[in-house]
């Protein structure tokens, strides 16, 4: 069976979170692996959720908010964007694939670039397989491969 | 006249004309060991020296003695204080100010040219002359960054070696699975004593996120996994604020080398952001905006 990654996608509520909406309303295809938690702003994600979100036995961890320059609250995500270098540049030295933690750029009218991103990212973290970074408590279950979903007819 | 001389005497003075109304520095403690003094009385001042032991990094004692105007009515506990600062030290007093623990005025600082701290130091009766500590090794620096009086005369730089430097090469080269191996090595041993935070000049929150009870999102467990959230979060908050004075590891019991996480943030905040803390009084790149060139 295809190793499917655990990917936890931190979303800002103004612009990826309603570009995922878009992708779901526009019926574009990413993949299921996502799990979304809705944030006020990109700024809000702190390092300690990314890495409490990697000790509860996250494969992969996505920041999506918004372009630079559009941040709803001015420079929320100007903080982010420089907070997030040495935390990747932490969490390599601390022994995880840099490749396992992304910060992008989704404004709200982006539904396709929402996808690609996400596929993107999907299929970065299936190729390094499972992550080995959590320590406690037991090994969670796998994600089973949902059924595909039925085609909708008319 | 010795270091330890000038030192006395400008204390003498500071402490007479009523300049300053404590004067922190070292002493010789018990079994001929190095510590921390704390000078009020004017005929206390003999107790002051300067020697190679000399590790400790009086700076942490600042923000709990000092107040930024703001926060106590305009007097904290104790107005004015006078500290013994050594070139590493004194960056520690730029990260305080740039996030204003107190003001430049409440301070009077006593800068001294230092030609390095001997491994062992803090200890019983150290090698006064022994090989110095790693990070003094790879030191280039001789007089302090900011000072009001500076005692001593910098000593030339001479054969500069870099252990820490060649760990961290060392490091890098390794797999990230081999890393994380060592590193949960070194986290296992932990007993969260505290002692790296509580030493720190740069952790000074009323309380720290990893002990509180309430939190969500840190554990208290002394489990492998919580304890790695620990070391590798006060690293983080360290970003742009370590000095790499690396009292931290100096005081850990288990032998835990912090300073190669502090190192790793040193490195990159230096080559994102060309940053390097404690240089000059402003705050670290990771609480800012981006400029112009960063976006």
């Amino acid at each position: 069976m295809m190793f499917e990654p655990r990917i936890i996608g931190f979303l800002c509520t103004w612009c990826s979170y309603t570009g995922a909406d878009l992708a779901g309303t526009s019926r574009l295809q990413s993949p299921w692996n996502l799990r979304a938690v809705r944030v006020p702003c990109s700024g809000r994600v702190s390092p300690e959720l990314i890495m409490r979100a990697f000790d509860e036995g996250a494969d992969g961890v996505l920041v999506l908010g918004c372009h630079i320059g559009e941040c709803h609250y001015d420079n929320g995500n100007h903080r982010t964007a420089k907070r997030m270098p040495p935390l990747h540049a932490l969490l390599a030295f601390a022994g995880l694939e840099p490749e396992r933690l992304r910060l992008d750029w989704v404004s709200a009218s982006e539904g396709e670039r929402f996808a690609r991103i996400v596929s993107e990212f999907t299929e970065a973290v299936r190729e390094l397989g499972p992550c080995r970074w959590r320590r406690a408590g037991p090994a969670l279950p796998r994600p089973e491969l949902a059924p595909a979903p039925a085609e909708r007819g008319g | 006249m010795t270091l330890s001389t000038e030192i006395r005497e400008k204390a003498r003075e500071l402490l007479a004309s009523g300049q300053v109304r404590t004067v922190i520095g070292y002493e010789e403690g018990l079994r001929g060991r190095t510590r921390p003094a704390f000078v009020t009385d004017v005929d206390d001042v003999e107790r002051l020296v300067w020697n190679r032991a000399c590790t400790h990094n009086l700076t942490t004692y600042l923000p709990g003695r000092l107040r930024p105007p703001h926060q106590s009515n305009g007097a904290g506990p104790d107005e004015r204080v006078a500290i013994v600062a050594k070139p590493c030290d004194s960056r520690a007093i730029n990260v305080h100010l740039a996030e204003q623990r107190y003001t430049r005025d409440q301070l009077h600082i006593i800068g001294v040219a230092c030609a390095g701290i001997v491994e062992g130091a803090g200890e019983s009766r150290p090698e006064k002359d022994g090989p110095l500590q790693a990070r003094c090794q790879a030191c280039t620096e001789r007089t302090p960054v900011i000072y009001d009086t500076l005692i001593g005369e910098a000593p030339p730089v001479t054969e500069v070696a870099d252990p820490v430097g060649e760990k961290m090469a060392e490091l890098e080269a390794m797999t990230p699975a081999g890393r994380m191996e060592f590193w949960l090595g070194h986290f296992d041993r932990c007993l969260r004593c505290y002692a790296c935070r509580q030493v720190c000049p740069a952790c000074n929150c009323p309380t720290c996120l990893y002990e509180r009870d309430d939190s969500l999102w840190t554990g208290m467990a002394i489990r492998l996994q919580e304890k790695r959230a620990f070391h590798l979060g006060r690293a983080y908050h360290l970003a742009g604020r370590c000095i790499g004075c690396d009292e931290c590891e100096r005081v850990c019991p288990v032998n835990i080398p912090i300073s190669l996480l502090n190192r790793c943030l040193s490195a990159e905040l230096e080559r994102s952001y060309g940053f390097r803390a404690g240089e000059a009084p402003v705050p670290s790149p990771v609480t800012t905006m981006l400029s112009g060139e960063e976006g």
